[in-house]
């Protein structure tokens, strides 16, 4: 086994174990935004699927959400559904919608595909969801209430059997993006972020794997729509407001887009730093300035985004130690293929 | 039997006719030449092969498939593979991943299999991994595999982009300037791995380069474009001394 996977599991098992440890000592407030975390770092690993491997932008992972958390809202505040069918049509739903906001995304990148997601955050959050348009999926006036389930006879009211069952959720869903990532799967995604023309020259299909790719990103934003939905008991509008599209779009960027552990990182920050705000004079409305600030700041010393620096600088400090070798120069590769 | 057949293939940008009722043949198993000066079309007839763009009109036909309405993704998978004149490596990617990508578009694996790791996604990545690793045998990239494809020199990117189009088995091989960026005894390599890839793997390719003691080593059949339209055709003596590619090339009337 070389270093770098002895490293990465020692990190992801130390992680979990932190994880599940430290929330058992904390009051019930912070185990239930411990639980908000894992969800929230769902939500940001569908951004890692979609921006991180495809290189596609998109400013309406919120509004992904919000149909995965209305779904489960109607379904099961409105029409009395068990919990997790609500939750499997909630992921199927998003995934839909994910992908017929894909086919015009097909011919866009860069700015073009950006204000595309903003218009759809923008038609969600300002029209579908508004009271009046669709009552029986928004709820209207009347937030949705939303109970929370029992997971195989193991009941998960209380604050920390919830967050067990988001953490193990958040465990499984970047498990099975990881895998995708190693496999295939990434290299496929990451060819065609590179050049599309290249990639579809040697046989892929880039039309199906990017709508492939964006119904996989919404999909998984529903489920943490859905999670979220019976985590707080109900669902309402503001809590899918535009702003927080973005707000989630610039922490994965700052954590770096490409990496899932970016998207503990982004989830914890989005989670933490508001709630270590409101203990200070600054209280959290400023939290938006503080994410704009450490953006600019990112952009500026670790355009790679903060948790691949962290690593390289870990892997360069641990190379140094045993006296590594220094990359190979372009003479030496040279050297090195000619015969 | 001809494995590539242009049929009156015209391309018009706007009011720009960038071919012209362009037609010719490549036969199974030959290296063709194709010759022209700057902005003759060659690229565009390499484009329209492959599929990027549409010709206004014309048929091209495939190995006894019409292929003018295929995506250019089922080109590539029924045998047309291509490589660029500006290259396009997965720059971000290694050496070993960019050659392991042609494989992986025919595999029978996608979302499902990788996300749950099924078996079939193990044994397709180890079949994925094995040619890649021979073809960089074959054309004796050994050991730079692990290494990203944007850290090598031009020259070896173009081995590398060359080897990445063979993993696709293709029965035709377009090659787009592949001479360009590389020094005489790079060029020199070229002009034996041609022949030898022939040999080996039985591969058609079409050719377009601007070094005529390239082409006409190689080639068997030379198709001379000048502004979009065919004006020589025919094995290397015969282009070499054809008035018509003198003036096409020099500028000026031959007596």
């Amino acid at each position: 086994m070389n270093d770098n996977v002895r490293l990465r599991r020692i990190t992801v098992v130390a992680a979990l174990a932190v994880a599940i440890v430290v929330p058992l000592f904390i009051s019930n407030f912070y185990q239930f935004e411990a639980s908000e975390i894992a969800v929230l770092a769902i939500l940001v690993l569908s951004l890692v699927v979609i921006t991180g491997y495809v290189g596609q932008i998109s400013f309406c992972q919120y509004s992904f959400a919000a149909i995965g958390a209305f779904t489960v809202g109607s379904l099961v505040g409105g029409h009395h559904w068990s919990f997790w069918l609500a939750l499997v049509v909630a992921v199927a739903f998003s995934s839909v919608v994910g992908i017929l906001v894909g086919i015009p995304a097909l011919r866009l990148s860069g700015l073009f595909l950006a204000i595309l997601t903003v218009a759809v955050a923008l038609f969600f959050d300002r029209f579908l969801l508004a009271a009046g348009t669709w009552d029986s999926f928004s709820g209207g006036l009347n937030p949705w209430r939303v109970g929370r389930p029992s997971f195989f006879g193991i009941g998960l009211d209380g604050p920390y059997a919830y967050y067990a069952f988001t953490l193990g959720a958040f465990a499984v869903m970047a498990w099975l993006v990881w895998n995708l990532r190693i496999g295939k799967t990434g290299r496929v995604l990451r060819a065609i972020r590179g050049s599309e023309i290249a990639a579809s020259m040697i046989g892929i299909d880039v039309t199906l794997w990017k709508l492939a790719a964006f119904g996989l990103s919404a999909g998984l934003a529903g489920l943490a729509g859905g999670l979220l939905a019976a985590g707080v008991g109900g669902v309402s509008p503001p809590s899918f407001d535009f702003l927080h599209s973005i707000q989630i779009a610039a922490l994965a960027t700052v954590m770096g887009v490409e990496s899932i552990a970016s998207a503990a990182a982004g989830a914890l920050a989005l989670v933490a730093v508001p709630e270590i705000l409101t203990h200070t004079p600054i209280s959290a409305d400023y939290f938006p300035l503080f994410v704009g600030g450490v953006l600019i700041v990112q952009l500026v010393f670790a355009p790679q985004g903060a948790v691949p620096k962290m690593v390289e600088d870990i892997k360069h400090l641990l190379a140094r130690g045993r006296h590594g070798e220094p990359d190979a120069t372009t003479d030496e590769i040279s050297a090195k293929v000619t015969v | 039997m001809s494995l590539l057949e242009i049929h009156g293939v015209s391309v018009r940008f706007g009011g720009v006719r960038a071919l012209s009722d362009v037609s010719f043949r490549v036969n199974r198993g030959e290296i063709f030449g194709l010759v022209g000066p700057n902005g003759a079309g060659k690229t565009t007839l390499f484009n329209a092969v492959t599929g990027v763009v549409r010709p206004t009109t014309g048929r091209i036909t495939f190995d006894e498939h019409e292929i003018g309405h295929l995506k250019p993704h089922k080109r590539a998978r029924l045998g047309i593979g291509r490589t660029f004149q500006n290259l396009q490596l997965f720059g971000a990617m290694t050496v070993l991943e960019n050659l392991m990508l042609p494989v992986d578009a025919f595999a029978r694996r996608g979302l499902v299999s990788d996300a749950f790791r099924l078996p079939m996604a193990s044994f397709e990545e180890r079949r994925a991994n094995e040619r890649a690793r021979a073809m960089l045998h074959f054309l004796r990239l050994d050991g730079i595999d692990g290494l990203r494809a944007n850290d090598l020199p031009v020259g070896i990117q173009r081995r590398v982009e060359l080897a990445r189009a063979l993993c696709l088995r293709p029965k035709l091989l377009l090659l787009d300037e592949p001479a360009s960026g590389l020094d005489a005894r790079e060029t020199a390599e070229l002009a034996e791995a041609l022949p030898m890839i022939r040999e080996r793997f039985g591969t058609t390719m079409l050719l377009v380069d601007h070094d005529m003691a390239l082409v006409m080593r190689v080639c068997d059949h030379i198709t001379v474009l000048d502004f979009g339209e065919v004006i020589s055709s025919g094995p290397p003596d015969v282009i070499r001394s054809d008035p018509r590619v003198i003036k096409a090339y020099l500028g000026e009337e031959v007596a």
